[in-house]
């Protein structure tokens, strides 16, 4: 080994230990754990089930329906945060001048701790106090402030807590497509105006098309940050009403801390980690890699 | 004539649209800021209002007397602070020689960092409740910085390595003809040159230590709690103490907005730098 290779791997070694104690080895024992029959009080008394824990998993109702929660919060919170942060990055590189100060203060909701806009956005959304349903009174969008229960309404609820997401990370997608925008060289834009192309044609044949790996990136991000939440959605209902917010991460945590079923949790927990993995290699491979080549 | 006019208009309604987003993001949190300030029986009035009748320091001085929430913002902090300084004594490193020394392995471990930042937290956590566990690790510090670490090197690693990509080789090539060792050229020349990339790294590493709640829920109990944790209590411990919540969110959440606010260029440039390299 030369003295070289010998440096490398001693930078290396103490990120190398870490990762693997504090990351590969957990993720080894997740799938490990989900072939026994193991609960939290008792870790190291196990009994070999094979594949019965996932069965009972793929078989369960309510996992079956967090998981289609969470496909439709993760899409719902994508679309708008992309949507707003898309169009705020293009209405700020069309600001005359420096759009700094717009910038630093729409940055403010990327600050805020998760907990904290869970909280808030219950707040504006929870029934009797919520600001949010007076205000629409105000424009005259619903006649009483009781018309929609944002939190208690079983068949919306889902939406709802998505909100505070959307809020929270719209400042993201604004500050990451701006900074790609802004990439974007000028004279390509100006020699399309000379050929006769109209803002919208410029738009959809040389903007998109040259911020595709940068939307790509924020998508595979965002998406994969909204199927994995937790915090935001616990602190606004813990996944009630009557379960209608659970998402696949607090059914995990719900039947590993209330149930204490180690196994069936890990178990679930490999199924995820699976699932992630896939999408956002699929992701990375159809829209990143094209660009590329 | 008639060009520069329809500019001007064109001009006016983008700036009034630009105006009416901020406004509308920024609001939210004002409110917050406003119901914090109101007395705690007026926090919960109905019709509610935006603006405080009368300006009282009341919410604060309640959770401030409390015992729970001190005590969780000294063990947040504690966390925070030994999971920067852990995460980024192992990550800058790392990150140097993955970019400046290119070879299959540094590549294998750059992908392996972005592949962990795929990992649902809840995955993670349900081992390494076990892990903590068996080493005797369960509510204590150490215990919850070693969960945070897990998080938080990944993404210094990923920033890091977004800095180091700025820096030419040519730099170290320097150092060692002036007869340094890689180490020293890395220690004394390096270092100093990233110092600024590593702040930024460092204040993304305690702001995900500061934030997390998922494995503070876990894996912590009475004696370790952190400030997240204490605050969503206040909605099944305390009954709904709005007035009381919206103070201690803010104590929890305004130091933060302030310093990243005061550094907002170096950090939107680390931010949108590490997302689309990474």
């Amino acid at each position: 080994m030369s003295g070289e290779d010998r440096f490398v791997l001693c930078m290396l070694a103490p990120a190398l230990a870490i990762l693997g104690l504090l990351v590969a080895y957990p993720v080894g024992l997740l799938v490990f754990d989900s072939f026994f029959k193991v609960d939290t009080i008792t870790p190291h008394i196990r009994e070999w089930v094979g594949l019965k824990n996932y069965i009972d998993a793929l078989t369960s109702k309510r996992v079956a329906e967090s998981a289609l929660r969470t496909i439709q919060y993760s899409v719902f919170a994508l679309f708008f945060e992309f949507t707003f942060g898309f169009c705020a990055a293009l209405l700020f590189s069309a600001l005359p001048g420096q759009s700094r100060w717009h910038r630093t203060v729409f940055t403010l909701p990327l600050m805020v701790p998760p907990i904290v806009a869970g909280l808030l956005w219950r707040f504006l959304l929870v029934g009797n106090i919520g600001i949010l349903n007076y205000g629409l009174v105000q424009l005259g969008i619903i006649r009483d402030p009781d018309a929609i229960a944002w939190l208690s309404d079983e068949d919306i609820v889902i939406y709802s807590v998505s909100f505070a997401d959307i809020w929270l990370t719209t400042s993201f997608v604004a500050l990451v497509s701006y900074a790609g925008l802004t990439n974007i060289p000028r004279d390509l834009l100006e020699a399309a105006r000379i050929d006769g192309a109209n803002a919208f044609k410029r738009f959809w044949h040389v903007t998109l098309p040259l911020m595709r790996p940068v939307i790509a990136v924020i998508v595979i991000v965002r998406a994969v940050d909204a199927a994995k939440t937790f915090d935001l959605i616990w602190i606004q209902t813990q996944g009630g009403p009557n379960h209608a917010s659970e998402v696949l991460s607090m059914n995990i945590y719900q039947r590993m801390v209330r149930f204490g079923d180690l196994g069936e949790a890990s178990a679930s927990g490999t199924l995820f980690l699976i699932v992630m993995m896939v999408l956002a290699a699929a992701a990375y491979w159809k829209i990143w890699r094209p660009a590329h080549a | 004539m008639r060009r520069a006019r329809r500019f001007n208009i064109n001009g006016i309604l983008i700036n009034a649209a630009a105006l009416v987003l901020v406004l509308s993001y920024a609001l939210p949190y004002v409110y917050l800021l406003t119901t914090s300030i109101k007395p705690a029986a007026d926090v919960q009035q109905i019709p509610p209002s935006f603006l405080p009748a009368v300006v009282s320091l009341e919410n604060f001085r309640e959770v401030l007397q409390s015992s729970a929430l001190p005590k969780a913002f000294a063990s947040s902090l504690v966390v925070a602070v030994l999971t920067t300084v852990l995460s980024l004594a192992v990550a800058v490193p790392a990150a140097y020689v993955a970019t400046q020394y290119r070879r299959r392995i540094t590549t294998l471990f750059l992908l392996f960092a972005l592949v962990t930042r795929m990992v649902p937290s809840v995955s993670l956590g349900v081992p390494l409740f076990q892990l903590l566990k068996s080493l005797g690790l369960l509510d204590t510090i150490p215990g919850l910085v070693l969960a945070h670490t897990s998080a938080a090197v990944p993404l210094a690693l990923l920033l890091m390595s977004a800095f180091f990509e700025g820096v030419p080789k040519e730099l170290e090539e320097a150092a060692r003809m002036d007869g340094c060792t890689r180490f020293q050229a890395f220690r004394k020349i390096i270092l100093p040159v990233m110092i600024g990339g590593i702040a930024v790294t460092g204040l993304f590493t305690f702001i995900t230590s500061w934030n997390e709640f998922l494995y503070a829920l876990l894996l912590t109990s009475e004696a370790t709690k952190t400030a997240p944790i204490v605050i969503a209590e206040y909605n099944s411990v305390y009954g709904l103490a709005w007035g009381a919540m919206t103070a201690a969110a803010v104590l929890y959440s305004l130091p933060v907005i302030v310093v990243t606010l005061a550094l907002q260029k170096q950090i939107v440039g680390g931010l949108t730098f590490g997302a689309v390299k990474g």
